[in-house]
């Protein structure tokens, strides 16, 4: 047998299996008396255990063996997870990392785990309670002792078997208003049924354009087939409904999208096969040039209305939406395997500067653009770091200002309309404005005529090159480098950061990303001569700028919207544009980005379009004021403008 | 005894038409609301049997009002009303918790079926 082919396979899985221990180890620090937990990490290491027996690892497979027993007897014993226990555990699981990873580059040879398999074997012993010869222990029966290493142990291959529940096929009536959202009200009626799984195409998409109404999914419900049809009917302007038999689709060529929990059992994982992201951008950059293709040929097609082109172009504009639907959604990946990483770090730190504090992850299912969330990890740890390092107090100190002496820090993620917000959130200090305002007036950053750092304001000081938040060098943060750092990844993703921070409260950063990248629908605008593209996501609505009521906020221009003052951007004078034609009648946009709003006044809109976005290098003095550039179907260039940056 | 039903939106156009197509049906308005703080505080106090939701109205938007209703009464049945090209929108209030929508511009029968569907 080929092993080789496996080594993948075996380095993916085990580091996930690892990562699932970190999680349970502290879930069971938290929870002492919790045997889930136990019983989790027992089978991760189980699991790790046969594969690198199976891939001939024997040094490898030994140390896992020996945490194991020590696991088993723990669970054994139901001792209590002494902190001892918990520390041995970790160094465990830090050294099987080492140790999958010199294995899997060839030189499990190598791999000297030290004195660690005589600590895990002590430990076993000391744990063990002693039972007397032919003793039978109360409850179940006793646990298997963990069985010798093997070379000859069966290899766990991932299970292609089929996911449970019934394939479902919907049809929304093609008259029906607003298909996607009554798409979304008919999943809500199944989910009511039961469990529901494999949505095609995803329900992310279901608000592109191109989607026909029909949508299948896989339900697992105790309910007949009747039922399934009654409750998905009620869900209104229905045209029909379709529950297969349970018969099982073919293996879905797919990444695991779906929010698996890291501890689940293999099985969860059946149906679904690993692949390189290198491929899934390939395929995605050619689907991107495929739409780029198909918006001329529809325009090419509108020249011959009626005719066989409109229909054909019609034909294949919704073959691509859907291809690119079926893309997207593969690239899809829940946030929490990246998140997955944070509570031990987080633990290890507090630990290391003497903090107490209370770790949650809240939306861990949410799903982002794989090649998004990669990127994510780095700046989300640093916001972290600086929020344990910083903004959290030291215990003594949150006591003496009437707070728990133990800290909270969230990390969220939420879908608001098309993008995902990622929150992280701490109760500590807060930001000293004072200090960062005078800091700024010396270095020159603001203007000595600045009284009060707003939260822009207090962004953009932060957000400078080399500027410094903290009072002093710390071995932890550094020298407070870096939000600068977490502003250009967020900025070159299309996304926004936003900061919060109340005195004595905390502070929150929001990262604002979109969903996915490449392929962009923006509103086109002519100012001028040239146009300009915005992002559809973030204009909430237009209006006839030259008729709404108009008033003056601190010197700024602004209209009045439903009681609401929005300032103007006129994008002519933003840009220095002075040809072409100004309307007598222009239209105003209105962005929103997060709570801020702004109405950017344009000469004209052209409609709106998918364009596949393309990373923008901006020549040395342009206006920061572009995300990104894109060729139309006609062949020209043109700028995507920076909704954040126009609020 | 007939349903009844609490009618939200900025306009008193848009309010008076709704309660006029539920009228005629036999629904009782039991109130009406402007914005979402008084949507809120009218199904607090008037626990209707139907709310119907405008999306964007000042002083808290129909999402967020639909987030705090529901949170309050995760049985509350709630009917938004939506313009064309407010789809993401629709689809956050169901995520909120909405249990239907209509889109202006209003058709009676589309209305009613909507009702009942909500009611159902």
């Amino acid at each position: 047998m080929d092993l080789n082919k496996y080594a993948a396979l075996f380095l993916a899985e085990s580091r996930e299996h690892l990562t699932t221990c970190n999680r349970l180890l502290l879930d069971w620090e938290r929870e002492p008396g919790s045997t889930e937990a136990v019983a989790g990490l027992f089978r991760a290491i189980h699991s790790l255990k046969g594969m690198a027996a199976t891939m001939g690892y024997g040094r490898l497979a030994d140390l896992a063996h020996r945490t194991e027993h020590l696991l088993d007897a723990v669970r054994a014993g139901r001792a209590p997870a002494g902190a001892g226990v918990v520390d041995l555990l970790l160094k465990a699981i830090d050294a099987l990392e080492r140790g999958v990873d010199e294995a899997a580059a060839g030189a499990d040879g190598g791999f000297d785990p030290g004195d660690l398999p005589a600590a895990l074997e002590a430990a076993a012993a000391a744990a063990a309670p002693t039972p007397a010869k032919g003793a039978v222990r109360k409850g179940k029966k006793a646990a298997e002792p963990p069985a010798p290493v093997s070379a000859a142990a069966p290899l766990p291959m991932p299970d292609f078997g089929e996911e449970a529940g019934r394939v479902v096929r919907v049809e929304i009536r093609p008259d029906a208003p607003l298909l996607g959202a009554r798409a979304h009200l008919a999943l809500r009626r199944a989910e009511q049924l039961g469990k529901v799984t494999g949505v095609m195409p995803p329900a992310a998409n279901f608000d592109v354009q191109g989607f026909d109404g029909r949508f299948t999914f896989r339900l697992d419900a105790p309910v007949g087939e009747s039922q399934i049809i009654a409750a998905i009917e009620a869900a209104g302007e229905i045209a029909s409904v379709a529950v297969d038999a349970d018969t099982v689709q073919t293996a879905e060529w797919r990444i695991p999208s779906a929010a698996v929990p890291a501890a689940a059992a293999p099985s969860a994982r059946s149906g679904q096969i690993r692949v390189d992201r290198r491929r899934l951008d390939a395929l995605m950059s050619q689907v991107g040039e495929l739409v780029v293709a198909r918006n001329r040929l529809l325009e090419l097609a509108q020249l011959d209305p009626g005719g066989e082109l409109e229909a054909l172009g019609a034909r294949i504009s919704r073959l691509v939406s859907d291809l690119q639907a079926e893309i997207i959604e593969a690239r899809m990946t829940p946030v929490w395997q990246v998140f997955d990483r944070f509570p031990r770090a987080v633990r290890d730190l507090a630990r290391h500067l003497g903090k107490q504090i209370r770790f949650e992850m809240e939306g861990e299912g949410i799903e982002l653009d794989r090649a998004i969330l990669d990127e994510l990890g780095d700046p989300l740890l640093h916001l972290l770091r600086n929020a344990v390092d910083h903004g959290l107090e030291p215990p003594d100190e949150r006591q003496r200002h009437g707070k728990p002496p133990e800290g909270r820090l969230v990390l969220s993620a939420a879908r608001e309309h098309s993008s995902v917000a990622i929150r992280i959130q701490d109760d500590g200090r807060g930001i000293d404005r004072r200090a960062i305002l005078a800091k700024a007036k010396r270095e020159g950053v603001v203007g000595p005529e600045v009284e009060i750092l707003t939260d822009d304001l207090l962004l953009k000081v932060l957000g400078r090159p080399g500027f410094s938040t903290a009072e002093r060098v710390s071995s932890v943060s550094g020298r407070g480098v870096g939000i600068d750092v977490v502003l250009t990844k967020v900025r070159a993703h299309g996304g926004a950061v936003e900061i919060a921070s109340t005195p004595g409260q905390g502070t929150t950063f929001t990262l604002r990303l979109p969903l996915t990248l490449a392929i962009l629908r923006v509103l086109t605008a002519r100012v001028g001569t040239e146009r300009y593209l915005l992002p559809l996501s973030y204009v909430a609505e237009t209006v006839e700028f030259d008729v709404q009521p108009r008033t003056d906020v601190k010197g700024r221009e602004a209209i009045v919207l439903r009681e609401r003052v929005i300032p103007i951007v006129h994008l002519r004078a933003l840009l220095g544009v002075d040809g072409g034609e100004v309307p007598p009648r222009r239209p105003g946009l209105v962005l929103e980005v997060g709570d801020r709003r702004s109405a950017v006044v344009v000469d004209s809109l052209m409609g709106q379009q998918e364009v596949v976005v393309e990373p923008f290098d901006a020549p040395k003095g342009t206006a920061p004021l572009f995300s990104g550039a894109t060729i139309l179907a006609d062949g020209t260039p043109a700028l995507i403008l920076d909704a954040a940056a126009l609020v | 005894m007939s349903h009844t039903v609490l009618v939200c939106d900025d306009a008193i156009f848009m309010r008076t038409m709704i309660s006029d197509i539920l009228t005629q049906a036999g629904f009782e308005v039991v109130g009406e609301a402007e914005t979402g703080v008084q949507a809120v505080e009218k199904f607090r106090q008037l626990k209707p049997d139907l709310v119907t939701m405008d999306i964007v109205m000042p002083d808290m938007g129909g999402i967020d009002a639909v987030r705090e209703i529901c949170r309050e009464s995760p049985d509350a049945k709630i009917l938004m009303c939506s313009a064309m090209g407010q789809q993401a929108l629709v689809v956050e209030a169901i995520q909120a918790g909405a249990k239907d929508f209509v889109v202006k511009p209003f058709q009676p029968s589309r209305v009613l079926e909507a009702v009942q569907r909500v009611l159902g």
